[in-house]
């Protein structure tokens, strides 16, 4: 049930894209085109699982027992970025197809702040392993979403009357910021849903 | 501190020893080639060369299934450099470039309804085919300008695109992009053999135009005052612009649609004013010439037809050799048309202009006597092309200078058959005679043949059965006779050791479908023809190369043209179409046929296939036109200066010694009268006529 909630919250109402504002570098710079849009997110999603766990266990493991628990950021950087061109390679060997597909993707994940925040965040909510999976794989999917939505919109605007000042990016962070407020309506959801799951 | 720097100093270890041996481990061989071409390879993915982007074409390259010029951005010297290291020899590779063919944008063209909807031409023409009462018209929307990746492309102030051709690299992604096909992707040979479609914007005297001259193009260049460019416009389909300017019985002018208003453009005056610039200068313009193809062709006859053909040739990049019986080149030109119409002076400037493009000519060269058709072939040229023209092509003089036989033994018209028959003759048909021919005569002849020792014969027919004389009906009787009648065919082909004729491919007239065609190869040893004349015919090498001469040259004809049939004749023997067969009642119709024969030979060299052309342009085909002009204000029709002579200059007019040309000032003011016309777009130069009506 928990679960539910968890993965309610994480795509719809804390979207990472949308109510914590991680990752805006590939939102907008991989949201022009569809197909691009759906490599992108797909490749988050598989980049974001894995270094949730990888980091989850670099924190209980090997932070937390020596006591260096403020070097977390530093730490999770160094160790996704290392993962990141790991999985790369590993792909390019035993998995060419995916790696044609997520290939050129996985380059810009290196140093995504959303990959960082989740992983993070599952720290700081003191979540279980299963959890911290689980959460990792939703707000990957939320991440999707809200990208594969933009892309559609943008997609749209190429053919629309813009006004010429805001042709491009300028009209791109509007409608960002317009489904982010459309989002937001999906605040309290997760309180009346757990309610509901407990009566 | 000590703690949290080793924490660090380790995990940093432990990920670079991974990675190392991750390295290591899932090394993945890749081709040295691959990486060196992708890094010479422009890296824009723009996908002109037929691939996903530059990797992929990197990788074909590598494995041979690209040309190293694959890329169509890269410069020549990338593809060199690509060639060394595939260790291949390259091939320069003629620029393509973007051409726009609307030349009305949404605003001068009449409009059916205002549309404001999405700014992408593909939704614009969802909605009844766009805003434009022409169906082929630009939309002016961009969707080409958003394609084009390299920034070569702008809507101008007319709403229409405008190619940067210094940045036109020729990808074709503004071609996809467009869904009116308004852009197409076009090269200087491409515009040489490109025949005009139904369904392209044409200007009636275009379309009147035999050879099929960018006369508004040229009139436009004039305008501009470049003289040059206007050349270039008008070589693309006529190599003999001087001469044209003295003899062209004009037929554009006939449709030019200031008919309408008061008197047409003086269009072939204007060509002349061009030429007789051109002869000025003293030099000759020769524009694109195609990189050699070390192809050597070889054509019978100097006429205009040949000389056209050999023209285009050279400027498609191979060698012609022109063989003239006569002493010098010209053939009708020279030697039919009175010198007061046609000075000489003009003929000699304008085919040397043809010389200059890298023909080579032998006079005083006659078939039969000091070569025969077979005897090229064995020489070495890759084809030889008949283009006697006007003069008659079925008989040559034998080595023994006393006897006239057919240029190629086993061809012969009915008419000579006839005419022996007539006077009691024997006629010796072989043993399996083929006549092409629709009448009763057909059957009479075979009849004779069979008589005069042939075991079968074949007699193809244009026409279907059921319109046949009653006489070709009773099939059954006639396949017992000995006569087998082959009814809705065409001969497509005909093959050949040394100079007999061996064997003919039938065609039916109409296709089963555009793919298939149902070829049927026949032993023949006569091929008798109903046409008075031979058609133009082009020899090549039965098997694509020479053969050792010791069985004799094995050699077979291509279709020198092809349209799909709408009602009209198809085969080598259709009298229909000039490129099948010579029309030498004006110069400009035999310089199309001559352009054709080019073209054929192009297409037979570089697909192997003569493509059909749907939707050719031609009198009975219907293509969108008007019936009237509105707001054009009327002015004169520019003539040449009166020939400075004392007294009644009316006189003068009448028998000029030499006829005159316009001069500049009158040339730019002439073309200014052009309406520069489209499918149905003209310029609009008066007054409103609905204001004229107020005032």
């Amino acid at each position: 049930m928990e679960y539910i909630v968890l993965i309610i919250s994480a795509i719809l109402i804390k979207n990472i894209l949308l109510a914590e504002y991680l990752g805006n570098c590939p939102f907008l710079g991989t949201s022009k085109r569809m197909d691009t849009a759906v490599g992108m997110g797909l490749s988050v999603i598989f980049v974001m699982t894995i270094a949730t766990a990888v980091t989850y266990w670099v924190q209980y493991k090997v932070l937390n027992p020596l006591g260096l628990g403020y070097l977390q950021t530093i730490a999770f950087i160094l160790v996704i970025a290392a993962l990141v061109q790991f999985v790369e390679m590993f792909l390019r060997k035993f998995a060419p197809p995916l790696y044609q597909a997520l290939g050129i993707f996985l380059p810009l994940i290196t140093t995504n702040c959303a990959v960082l925040g989740t992983a993070i965040l599952c720290i700081r909510r003191e979540q279980t392993f299963p959890e911290a999976i689980v959460f990792a794989i939703a707000s990957a999917s939320g991440f999707t979403l809200a990208l594969i939505l933009l892309a559609g919109i943008r997609e749209r605007l190429e053919i629309s009357d813009v006004p010429k000042a805001l042709r491009g990016t300028a009209i791109g962070l509007i409608m960002a910021g317009l489904m982010s407020l459309a989002f937001f309506g999906f605040v309290g959801v997760d309180g009346s849903l757990k309610a509901l799951l407990q009566n | 501190m000590l703690a949290a720097s080793l924490l660090l100093l380790f995990l940093g270890l432990a990920a670079s020893i991974v990675l190392a041996i991750a390295s290591r481990a899932f090394y993945v061989w890749e081709d040295p080639k691959v990486l060196a071409i992708a890094d010479m390879l422009p890296g824009a993915n723009c996908g002109g060369c037929g691939y996903a982007g530059c990797a992929a074409s990197a990788e074909a390259i590598a494995a041979g299934k690209a040309p190293v010029n694959a890329c169509v951005v890269a410069p020549f010297e990338t593809a060199q450099a690509i060639g060394e290291i595939m260790g291949q020899k390259v091939e320069e590779r003629e620029p393509e470039f973007s051409w726009t063919s609307c030349s009305y944008g949404v605003g001068m063209a009449d409009p059916i309804f205002h549309y404001n909807g999405a700014t992408d031409c593909q939704a614009a023409v969802m909605l009844y085919g766009g805003s434009k009462l022409c169906p082929i018209g630009c939309i002016g929307l961009g969707s080409c300008v958003k394609a084009c990746q390299f920034g070569a492309l702008s809507i101008g102030d007319d709403n229409l695109p405008v190619v940067n051709h210094d940045l036109c690299v020729g990808c074709g992604a503004c071609v996809d992009a467009c869904p009116k096909h308004i852009i197409t992707l076009t090269s200087a040979t491409r515009r040489i053999v490109n025949e005009y479609v139904t369904d392209e914007c044409t200007a009636p005297c275009m379309r009147a135009c035999p050879t099929g001259i960018d006369i508004h193009g040229y009139i436009r260049e004039i305008r501009d005052g470049h003289y040059e460019e206007a050349l270039k416009i008008i070589k693309e389909k006529c190599p003999l612009p001087l001469i044209c300017g003295y003899i062209c019985p004009a037929p554009c002018e006939l449709n030019c649609r200031r008919n309408l208003v008061d008197q047409p453009v003086a269009i072939d005056p204007l060509k002349r004013f061009l030429a007789d610039y051109e002869m000025s200068t003293g030099k000759h313009f020769n524009p694109y010439k195609a990189p050699d193809n070390e192809q050597k062709i070889a054509l019978i006859g100097g006429g205009s037809e040949g000389l056209t053909a050999a023209y285009y040739l050279a400027r498609l990049g191979y060698q012609p050799t022109i063989y003239e019986a006569k002493p010098q080149l010209g053939g009708i030109l020279r030697y039919v048309i009175a010198e007061d119409r046609l000075p000489r002076k003009v003929l000699d400037h304008d085919i040397k202009g043809i010389l200059d493009m890298g023909v080579e000519a032998k006079t005083n060269m006659v078939m039969g006597r000091d070569f025969t058709m077979a005897g090229l072939l064995r020489e070495g040229y890759d084809a030889v092309l008949l283009t006697s023209g006007g003069f008659d092509s079925r008989k040559i003089l034998l080595p023994d200078h006393q006897k006239f036989d057919s240029s190629i033994r086993g061809v012969y018209t009915m008419l000579d058959f006839l005419v022996a028959l007539a006077k009691g003759e024997s006629i010796d048909p072989g043993r399996h005679a083929v006549i092409v021919h629709n009448g009763v005569k057909a059957l009479e002849l075979a009849r004779k043949c069979l008589e005069s020792g042939a075991e079968k014969v074949t007699i193809i027919t244009h026409e279907p059965l059921d319109l046949l004389p009653m006489e070709f009906r009773d099939t059954k009787r006639l396949s017992s006779e000995g006569i087998e009648v082959s009814p809705a065919s065409m001969v497509a082909a005909m093959g050949g050791i040394s100079d007999r004729l061996v064997r003919i491919a039938i065609e039916p007239i109409k296709p089963v479908s555009e793919n298939l065609i149902q070829r049927e190869i026949k032993d023949a040893d006569t091929l008798i023809v109903s046409s008075a004349r031979l058609p133009e015919l082009v020899f090549v090498h039965a098997d694509g190369k020479p053969e050792s001469p010791a069985n004799g040259i094995k050699w077979q004809t291509i279709e020198s043209f092809h349209t799909f049939p709408n009602g009209r004749e198809n085969g080598i023997f259709a009298s229909s179409e000039p490129g099948r067969i010579s029309d030498a009642s004006a110069v400009v119709k035999s310089i199309l046929s001559g352009r054709r024969l080019a073209r054929a030979v192009h297409q037979h060299f570089t697909d192997g296939l003569i493509t059909p052309i749907e939707n050719l342009v031609c009198e009975a085909d219907y293509v969108l036109n008007i019936t009237e002009v509105h707001d054009v204000s009327p002015s004169e029709r520019q003539q040449p200066a009166l020939l400075d002579v004392e007294g009644d200059s009316k006189t003068a007019w009448i028998f000029p010694k030499e006829f005159p040309g316009l001069d500049e000032t009158a040339a730019r003011k002439e073309a200014e009268r052009c309406l520069q016309c489209g499918l149905i777009c003209y310029e609009k130069t008066g007054v409103k006529e609905s204001e004229k009506k107020d005032a």
